[in-house]
């Protein structure tokens, strides 16, 4: 039964050291600055920065379409 | 190595950390309560056997705790002692024998910790089990009818079924035994005293 | 007509495909079947719940069957949401999210097809144990244990995969969504081992069950949900609106304090029961300090769309995922209120409690999980919503059902509350006074439900032939986007 207690208290207290260790080095490498780069890392040219990417089906350009199509097997459309 | 590793290493220590705070260093505290020993021999708590064992099972599958709790709290904080629902708070020393304790967090009822002192009844309970309504107009607690079998009137009334008051009889015909998990389920429910004084709970 | 869609499992050619495009066809399969499971069991838990709701306040309701006495659907009904509906859309988003944030295809494609069809096996075998007697009343973990082990293996397969995609990952920055779902694909089978070994191991005894209880069930919505709720929507919003998150120094505080934090404020559950002070004390701290990492998100989230509100009108994905987060915000600051003493005097054992749930479980993270679904389906198949009628049904159905759930049992629950704590005033009037408000949320439980078939038709919809093909995954119809302004 000790022996879990060392264990549970040793691996909390190993990370806690590590954890702290870490930290201190990252912030000693600079890994906390220039933060502004990592908002726009999702953003590309594809989907720039400026531009949605969703909108409702048909907004915009047609009335919402709704599913009482004729014609079921018309197949892909372009 | 770079920031990756400061990531891992962060969101273990934090979920270890608090894996030991709110279960390691309580099991260390509380791990080794002990029953209190009266001065007849007998002990407080007692470990469920028998058909209260049983009764427990049969709390446990039909979800009981799901509206009703299980623990008094202290004088001043809510009405639990002024509703008649303790006369002491519950300890962590009620629920030495309790796996899993049956604590609940949910009061759509009364609270059950001391039922069996309030409530001795076996009667009440089977009447209030197979039909609430009977007992406690208003009540919301779902019927248990299938606790219960339904017989016909052979030679004579078996003697454990149940007596309903006249508004409620069903007919001389009509016989509602309780089942054994029925019984096993009021023997347990009879079991729930919390009121022998602990030693954490001053006089 | 030669169609990227008609191989989902290979890697299209470079040259003629976007790498977003092939990413995202690599995780069409594997995620489509964690989405479709998750609003199947959406149903299927929509009806207990109802079942459960009716119940309350119609005790005879369906009262003769053992299999369905409330104390059987009521578990039931949780577990088929929080680890059918709620798990499985976060792990599809959670997958979606990682292979597009990593730039990665998804690896280990069978495992994890393999991973959905077991999971489900699980939740339908769990479930099903619960239905039949054999659920084990301890909240959250209803389950008869042999399936944790099921779960367990599950969770491996779930994290072996992240963390590879993880490894490979082909940008240098790790966006904040990523460090939300490490942590969370972390955290949770974590939680979950140890839940289980300590309760149904009986490593712990007693009351300790209770207190390992709920640092378990409190965490699922604290390391688990919430996190992949907030993933999604720091990756969303900046992406339907084309704006960067407002502050990403602030991102980097709201994960650590939640981390540090939130995983303590299990035994606010606890409150005046039979457990030694400083435990309670050390949850009600740890709720408390929440307000610093909810604060800090809100704050990201509300001037990344500030004088962007209007495209609310426009976006689908941005009506639920707005919506989910201001929930987010306004359950946690109840959250910390309701751990402090004098609140939790009243609130305790009440349905005001239960309504707390339901403003987190699903007002902040199936509202979000809607939108991610909106979002991310049509860039798995290469079709648009079939309508967006259905859709804005669907909105307004779960809203409003939504915050008349909430006010009619916040109110409700708070006077009944008041009343259990006057002894002058019987119990069964206590009762009896709730049960105008019981009835209210099972009015509001069957708008909830009629929108997740809503939600359901439009799923179903979408795979029909009718439904318009697109291009490429980026809008639905070009002609109509909206510029969002400078970043």
């Amino acid at each position: 039964m000790t022996l879990i207690y060392i264990f549970i208290f040793g691996s909390v207290l190993v990370f806690g050291i590590t954890a702290v260790a870490g930290f201190v080095w990252a912030i000693r490498t600079g890994q906390m600055r220039n933060f502004s780069a990592g908002a726009t890392s999702i953003f590309d040219d594809e989907e720039p920065v400026g531009t949605m990417t969703d909108t409702f089906p048909g907004a915009g350009t047609h009335a919402d379409r709704d599913t009482k199509q004729e014609g079921r097997d018309s197949g892909q459309r372009d | 190595m770079n920031r990756v590793t400061l990531l891992y290493v962060g969101i273990l220590f934090t979920v270890v950390l608090s894996f030991a705070g709110l279960t390691i260093i309580p099991q260390h505290q509380l791990g080794s309560l002990e029953p209190i020993v009266n001065d007849d021999g007998t002990e407080y708590p007692v470990e469920p056997t028998g058909l209260v064992a049983h009764g427990r099972s049969v709390y446990v599958s039909l979800g009981c705790m799901y509206c009703h709790s299980q623990q008094v709290r202290p004088p001043g904080f809510g009405a639990d002692i002024d509703r008649g629902w303790g006369s002491r708070r519950t300890v962590a020393r009620d629920h030495i024998y309790d796996q899993p304790p049956l604590l609940s967090t949910m009061r759509t009822g009364p609270d059950l910790a001391n039922i069996g002192v309030r409530q001795p009844s076996s009667d009440w309970h089977l009447l209030h089990l197979y039909n609430p309504e009977i007992t406690s107009p208003g009540s919301i607690m779902p019927p248990f009818p299938f606790l219960f079998d339904e017989l016909t009137l052979e030679v004579e009334r078996p003697y454990d079924a149940l007596s309903f008051p006249t508004e409620w009889d069903p007919g001389e015909d009509v016989i509602i035994v309780p089942t054994y998990d029925a019984k096993a389920l009021v023997a347990y429910l009879k079991s729930l005293n919390a009121s022998h004084p602990v030693p954490e709970v001053p006089r | 007509m030669a169609n990227e869609t008609e191989a989902p499992y290979g890697m299209p050619e470079p040259s003629t495909v976007s790498w977003r495009e092939g990413v995202d066809r690599s995780t069409a399969v594997v995620v489509m079947a964690f989405f479709a499971s998750s609003v199947a069991w959406l149903l299927i838990g929509s009806a207990l719940a109802l079942a459960a709701s009716i119940k309350l306040h119609s005790p005879g309701f369906l009262g003769e069957w053992a299999w369905l006495t409330f104390g059987r659907v009521r578990p039931a009904h949780l577990n088929t949401v929080i680890y059918g509906w709620g798990s499985m859309a976060g792990i599809g988003a959670l997958l979606w999210l990682t292979a597009r944030l990593c730039r990665v295809t998804l690896p280990f494609r069978l495992p994890l097809m393999v991973t959905c069809v077991l999971w489900n096996v699980a939740v339908a075998g769990g479930t099903w144990s619960i239905l039949a007697g054999h659920g084990t009343s301890v909240e959250w973990l209803e389950f008869p244990y042999h399936w944790s082990f099921v779960f367990a293996g599950l969770f491996a397969i779930l994290m072996f995969s992240t963390l590879t995609m993880f490894t490979r990952r082909k940008v240098s920055h790790i966006y904040v969504s990523q460090w939300y779902l490490l942590g969370s694909v972390l955290w949770f089978p974590f939680l979950y081992a140890q839940g289980n070994a300590l309760i149904h191991g009986n490593l712990a005894t007693g009351v300790v069950q209770a207190s390992a209880n709920w640092w378990f069930a409190h965490n699922v919505l604290g390391l688990w949900f919430t996190p992949i709720g907030l993933a999604a929507v720091y990756y969303l919003l900046p992406k339907v609106l084309g704006r960067p998150i407002h502050s990403y120094y602030l991102s980097i505080l709201g994960f650590w304090t939640l981390a540090l934090f939130y995983n303590w404020a299990g035994t606010h559950h606890l409150i005046g029961g039979p457990i030694p002070a400083w435990l309670v004390t050390v949850g009600t701290v740890g709720s408390v300090m929440m307000f610093i990492p909810v604060t800090t998100v809100a704050i990201n989230h509300h001037m990344t769309t500030k004088g962007h509100f209007d495209k609310l009108r426009v976006s689908p994905t941005l009506r639920f995922i707005v919506f989910g987060a201001m929930s987010y915000t306004v359950v946690s600051f109840q959250g910390s209120l309701q751990a402090l003493r004098t609140v939790n005097e009243v609130s305790h054992f009440t349905h005001y409690t239960v309504a707390h749930a339901h403003l987190g479980v699903y007002s902040f993270f199936s509202m979000v999980m809607f939108g991610s679904i909106y979002y991310i389906v049509p860039r798995l198949i290469g079709r648009e919503w079939p309508s967006g009628a259905l859709i804005k049904l669907h909105f307004w159905l779960t809203a409003t059902g939504m915050v008349m759930y909430w006010v009619g049992l916040t109110w409700g629950g708070w006077f009944q509350g008041l009343e259990m704590n006057n002894p002058d005033i019987p119990f069964m009037d206590t009762v009896l006074m709730t049960v105008p408000y019981l009835w209210s949320r099972t009015v509001a439980g069957v708008l909830m439900t009629i929108g997740h078939v809503v939600f359901a038709v439009s799923l179903w919809l979408i795979f029909r032939p009718e439904a318009r093909d697109i291009k490429g995954p980026t809008l639905f119809d070009p002609s109509a986007a909206v510029t969002g302004g400078e970043g």
